[in-house]
Order: structure tokens, then C-alpha cells, then sequence
């Protein structure tokens, strides 16, 4: 780990703290919406089908936006380089993925509105236990920054 | 060996955040999901396990940290605070017409961000 990691001039720790805090948002959000979802698969639940929609809408995507907007204040603040890998692994997991997060929600907010499971929910479960994957990787890329 | 002690010690403290996000659905009116809720109850305690272990371990293999240091006696209070409250609102969640469920899952959600923050700012570092 850099020297850089450990001892962080103050200007950057407030928006380092709103991005670790929308991203654990995030990744607890997506948690629930995971369980739920799958709840609502196996048992064509529909108040679990509910409860996955609202989190994927209500604290995924926010968490998201916090996340995406705090990273991009702490990456201008830091002295970091834009083109290091551990920050490439940052943008790829949450830019082009957003639109699985998107996708899911959708299809969630779809099924709940119709109070039927069927593959939409199916789809869902598959696209946000994809993210959670990827956010363990970028989880791990942003804790130990390979070169 | 320092990088896998961080990614650990911050994997576990995305764990206990994930419980508080599903306990927190629970506490804004989501009809209680048994396998949700059993998840977050396991995350919880892996979480709270995992960021002990390795942050007491992080702190004593970094050069410049030690275990006395303000921000880190702070973080471990914090943490027994937590450990604590989750404790409260775990038993309290099969009930919440109790009303106690709410009041000491927010207390806790409170005291993880003020943890969070702490390992942030690192007061007195």
C-alpha cells in the first residue's frame, strides 16, 4: 500500500468519506435487493418482489450517484493519476454497470407493478448478483491499488 | 500482507454497513424478509468479527500506527458501542410494534457512520 493511502491531506477526506459511504450504501442495497429478489423467484413473493424494487431504486441508484460524484471530487482533490489501473477498475465497474443496476431496477419495477415474477425477476437476481461481483473486485482494486 | 489486512478489514466494514442498510429498510416499514434479515444477522457478525481482528492486526503492522493511538481507541469504543446496539435491534426486530426495533437500530446506523468517519479522518492521527 502507498505512503499515500495511509497519510491523506485533510482536503480530500470529506469527499473520500460521502464515496466510501454511498458505496457501502450501494453494496448494502444491492445485498438486499439480492435476497429479496431471489426470495420473490423462488416463492413468487410479492412483497419481497417490493422490497427488491425499493432498494434497487431508493438505495442502490442513490448510493450510486453519492458514490460516482464523490469519487470523481476525491480523484480531482488527490494526488492520484486518472489512468492508474486501480482507478480504470473503478470507472469500469461503475459506469458501464450502472446500466445493469438500471436494467434491474427496471425489470423489478416492472414485475412489482405487475405483482408477477417469471424471468423479469430472474434476469434481475442474475444482473445484481453480477454487481455485487464486481464491486467485491473493485472493492478490492481500490484497497490494495495494483499498479 | 498490509493490503490483504485492508481489503479485509474494509470488506468486513462493507458487511456491517450491509446489515445496517437492511435493518434500516426494516425500520422505514419493509414487511420484515426472513432471508434478508438472516443474511444481514450473519453479516453482522462476520463484519463485526472481521473488522476487530484485522483492524487491531492493520494497526499493529503499520509503522505509525498503534493501538493507542486516539482515533483507534475511539474506533474500538465505537465498535463495542455497535457491537452492542446491533445486539438490541437484532433482538428487538421480530417486534417491532415494541417500538424499541427502530431506536436502537438508528442508534446503531449512527454510531457505524461515526465509525466510518473516524477511520476516515482519523482524529488525532
Amino acid at each position: 500500500m502507498t505512503t499515500l493511502a495511509l497519510i491523506r491531506p485533510s482536503e480530500w477526506e470529506i469527499p473520500l468519506f460521502f464515496h466510501v459511504l454511498g458505496a457501502m450504501v450501494l453494496v448494502g442495497a444491492s445485498l438486499l435487493a439480492l435476497t429479496a429478489l431471489a426470495t420473490a423467484w423462488r416463492a413468487d413473493d410479492a412483497a419481497a418482489l417490493r422490497v427488491g424494487y425499493r432498494a434497487l431504486l431508493l438505495g442502490a441508484l442513490p448510493g450510486w450517484l453519492v458514490m460516482r460524484v464523490f469519487a470523481q471530487i476525491t480523484l480531482d482533490k488527490s494526488p492520484f493519476d486518472e489512468d492508474s489501473t486501480w482507478v480504470t477498475i473503478g470507472f469500469i465497474t461503475s459506469e458501464p454497470l450502472l446500466l445493469f443496476l438500471i436494467a434491474a431496477t427496471v425489470l423489478a419495477g416492472i414485475s412489482s407493478r405487475r405483482a408477477a415474477g417469471g424471468t423479469r425477476v430472474r434476469v434481475a437476481v442474475v444482473l445484481v448478483a453480477i454487481l455485487l461481483l464486481a464491486y467485491l473486485v473493485t472493492l478490492w482494486a481500490m484497497t490494495t491499488k495494483p499498479a | 500482507m498490509t493490503d490483504a489486512l485492508l481489503f479485509l478489514h474494509v470488506l468486513a466494514a462493507f458487511a456491517l454497513m450491509g446489515t445496517v442498510v437492511v435493518f434500516s429498510a426494516v425500520a422505514l416499514g419493509s414487511p420484515v424478509n426472513t432471508r434478508a434479515v438472516s443474511v444481514a444477522n450473519v453479516l453482522w457478525a462476520a463484519g463485526g468479527l472481521g473488522t476487530i481482528v484485522f483492524g487491531v492486526w492493520l494497526a499493529l503492522d503499520i509503522d505509525g500506527y498503534g493501538l493507542l493511538d486516539f482515533w483507534i481507541i475511539a474506533a474500538i469504543v465505537l465498535w463495542a458501542v455497535a457491537t452492542e446496539l446491533g445486539r438490541r435491534a437484532q433482538d428487538a426486530v421480530t417486534d417491532r410494534a415494541g417500538g424499541l426495533f427502530a431506536q436502537w437500530h438508528w442508534l446503531r446506523a449512527a454510531v457505524v457512520v461515526l465509525l466510518l468517519a473516524d477511520m476516515i479522518f482519523k482524529p488525532g492521527a
